[in-house]
């Protein structure tokens, strides 16, 4: 056990002392520690002086366990029905599995490991504490139980992972009757919502609501089962948080025994995953299959062998239309765009009023952020051929921005198309959020540009996250102040529909700006394998 | 046809090419050789212009980033930079599409069978093996047929087979009179067939030999650059 220990004190020692390199995460560091130490003392010493909320509705917090809980439920046991979950590193892989130590003490040393780095990525539940407060007036001891039980609830959707590969690996039949489980288990919480909103003539939320603070529910797997130990805690019940452990702890134990047993031969079961996990942390450092790639196994037929359009620099983009098209047959509308659609055409159906269509399309254009800058220039950026092909930087720069700039305008039509057809707005209304959207993915190229102009060889982190941060602000600022300033001053109410007209001109100027001004960009920027990501 | 002349590349404080000055001539397989950390990948990939520094390079009379040095070269680097969701065959139309090339089939052909890829033609990048997509990776560079050809770390990876048509196919680019430019620590892999060295240490060239000068002094390419890199450490 010496070893182990001096391993895990030894990392935690040197990466306390690398800060002293890094002075800015330092700085970062120790904000986050005063804030927690804040929230603490908060908490410990004005917890009381609260008035009580009586109007505070304790099932918006289960709500959110439950939403956590189902997430975590399924995203581990679909990974469980894939690679496993893993507790270990490559490192722990290539030193520990062939070190003269027990088994058991290094599966020991995983979950430690494990626990530790999520109690340090939980630690955001600490910021909740004002809030927790303001809204719910719990007390230090539920604040902590909430916390308590977050950390317990992933460390045991890991071990489940582990559980469900170990379960169902090479068996057909199991990942079947597993898959089948699960959505059977979703099929009956939606069921029961039903069952609720007929039964009672309540809306959906409420329902939900009712679904979450019923007695049974405390048994479901994970969400149930963390929701019970908390409401045992409000309502200082000891069997409630006394059975939500028994089961959270008895599941553990039982997936342990099952790993351990046969001399604790469990390495095989977890090896692989630990390489998916190491090759996706590694392909995510490099910048790899940001975005458009899919894991499954593609047929190539010899017809479909071929770019066979483009020269020069246009190839480029003829690449990113082949490459669109192996992921999705009809290229520029993907699964994103129909999930997108689907959730704009649903929110139409239920919200009439302009307001509400502007906040659909800041939710879309904040995910759009993510898709566009993550996107195929992004792919270009980090491989080394667009450097080298003997072309102008300019048509290099517009050809391999190409698709990034039509999938904005082709998804806007469809997903604000969807929402007109749902009643969601007026006609020219819509269209104009279809042309607001397109325009949104324009600046966001034009930030993934100035971004490699400005940072491009930047080696902080977190100077890196700070100047993207502002570079956002900069540049959607005056289409921002422009739509404001035209609304309010300039147009009639009759043409109100028009608001979002300066938006999309001041984004598409920008956007120009910005193409012409970094024009030269791939011939003055630094080539690096793995740039990090704008904005993470 | 290559000309590197006082190119300094600088890292914020870390100085990772110094002042660095040499030529390779053309018909000539020139090594860049160094421990880790010598500067020698940094150097290539000045050189190819894919970061910036002080100082001028010149390939074929043109500055390194114009766009008539960038028809001249080829660059292998040293981590394949391949795309995932194009076949390997696709990979190789890009580059010819890319460099306007003409007629390029039957040599794309030529160099897959050469490095036993042939039958490989539909399969992704992604589903490459990395020896696989060095492979690839060498016939990317090659295809244009540059004049000046720059190979970092290319014996990495490859199997007994492919190492072996790599030093033929370097070979053979030495005879047509195309300069080549082999950055690598592996002394055996090119002991058959260099030029000229350039032994790099701390960013800076510490020294150059030709071949001839070396053979003539009853010296072999080990000996010096053990007996160099130990001393410029003491």
């Amino acid at each position: 056990m010496k070893a182990l220990s001096y391993l895990i004190f030894t990392q935690i020692k040197n990466r306390i002392l690398s800060l002293k390199k890094k002075p800015a995460l330092l700085i970062f560091y120790i904000i986050i520690f005063l804030f927690v130490i804040g929230s603490m003392v908060t908490l410990l010493f004005f917890g009381k002086a609260q008035e009580s909320k009586p109007n505070a509705d304790d099932r918006v917090l289960f709500l959110f366990i439950c939403g956590f809980g189902l997430l975590y439920l399924y995203t581990f046991i679909v990974s469980g029905l894939s690679t496993g979950s893993s507790l270990f590193s490559m490192a722990d892989v290539g030193l520990l599995f062939v070190a003269p130590i027990s088994n058991k003490k290094i599966l020991f040393y995983g979950l430690i490991s494990t626990i530790g780095k999520t109690i340090f990525a939980s630690i955001f539940i600490i910021y909740q504490v004002p809030n927790l407060k303001k809204s719910f007036d719990y007390s230090t001891i539920e604040v902590l139980g909430l916390f308590f039980i977050y950390i317990v609830m992933i460390v045991f959707c890991q071990i489940f992972s582990i559980g469900i590969y170990l379960f169902s690996n090479g068996n057909q039949a199991r990942k079947n009757l597993v898959k089948t489980l699960l959505y059977g288990f979703f099929g009956v919480l939606a069921f029961s919502v039903y069952m609720i909103i007929q039964d009672r003539q309540v809306d959906i939320l409420e329902a939900a609501k009712i679904l979450v603070d019923s007695k049974w529910f405390g048994y479901a797997p994970v969400a149930g089962w963390s929701i019970m130990f908390f409401k045992g805690l409000l309502e200082g019940t000891v069997m409630q948080i006394a059975i939500s452990l028994i089961l959270f702890i008895g599941f553990s134990v039982l997936i342990i025994s099952l790993l351990t047993a046969h001399d604790a031969d469990y390495y095989e079961d977890v090896l692989y995953s630990t390489e998916k996990t190491f090759q996706m942390q590694k392909d995510y450092k490099e910048g790899r299959n940001l975005s458009g790639t899919v894991n499954r196994k593609i047929k190539i037929k010899d017809n479909e062998n071929g770019i066979g359009k483009g020269k020069g620099a246009s190839v480029f983009a003829y690449k990113h239309m082949l490459e669109m098209k192996r992921v999705s047959r009809f290229v520029f509308i993907d699964s994103a765009t129909v999930f997108f659609a689907a959730g704009a055409a649903i929110a139409g159906h239920y919200i009439k009023e302009d307001v509400y269509g502007y906040i659909v399309l800041s939710v879309l254009v904040y995910l759009q952020f993510f898709t566009t800058v993550l996107g195929r220039l992004k792919i270009e950026l980090i491989k080394p051929f667009i450097y080298l092909v003997p072309e102008s930087s300019f048509k290099k720069l517009i050809a391999a921005s190409f698709t990034s700039l039509i999938k904005p305008c082709i998804d806007g039509f469809i997903i604000f198309g969807a929402f007109a057809l749902t009643g969601g707005a007026s006609l020219p209304q819509c269209f104009l959020m279809a042309l607001a959207y397109s325009s949104t993915g324009a600046v966001f190229v034009g930030l993934t540009i100035v971004y490699q102009r400005v940072l491009g060889g930047q080696p902080s982190k977190i100077l890196q996250a700070l100047i993207s941060m502002i570079l956002f602000i900069a540049i959607f600022t005056p289409s921002i102040a422009a739509t404001v300033l035209v609304s309010i001053f300039i147009l009639p109410d009759s043409l109100k529909f028009l608001t979002l007209l300066p938006f999309v001109i001041v984004n598409y100027i920008c956007a120009f700006i910005i193409f012409y001004s970094c024009r030269n960009l791939l011939d003055n920027t630094e080539y690096s394998e793995g740039m990090s990501l704008p904005v993470r | 046809m290559l000309v590197v002349s006082n190119v300094t590349k600088k890292y914020g404080k870390l100085v990772a090419n110094d002042n660095v000055t040499f030529t390779a001539e053309g018909g000539e397989v020139s090594l860049l050789l160094g421990p880790n950390g010598a500067g020698k990948t940094t150097l290539i990939k000045c050189i190819s212009g894919l970061l910036r520094f002080t100082g001028s390079i010149e390939i074929c009379g043109y500055g390194n980033k114009t766009l008539q040095a960038k028809r001249y070269f080829g660059y292998i680097p040293e981590v394949p930079a391949l795309y995932d969701m194009l076949t390997v065959w696709e990979h190789l139309e890009f580059i010819a599409r890319a460099y306007s090339l003409e007629n390029w089939e039957g040599r794309a052909d030529q160099l897959l069978e050469r490095f036993e890829l042939d039958d490989k033609k539909k399969k992704l990048g992604r589903e490459l093996s990395k020896g696989m997509q060095q492979k690839l990776s060498i016939c990317c560079g090659i295809l244009s047929e540059p004049k000046v050809i720059l190979f970092d770390e290319p014996m990495v990876g490859l199997d007994p087979h492919a190492i072996k048509e790599l030093k033929n196919l370097i070979v053979e680019q030495k005879q047509a009179g195309n300069a080549v430019l082999i950055s690598t620590h592996m002394l055996d892999s090119v002991a058959d067939f260099w030029d000229s060295t350039n032994i790099m240490m701390d960013g800076k060239i510490v020294d150059r030999r030709k071949r001839r000068e070396m053979e003539a002094a009853g010296e072999n390419l080990e000996d010096v650059f053990f007996r160099i890199t130990k001393r410029e450490n003491d």
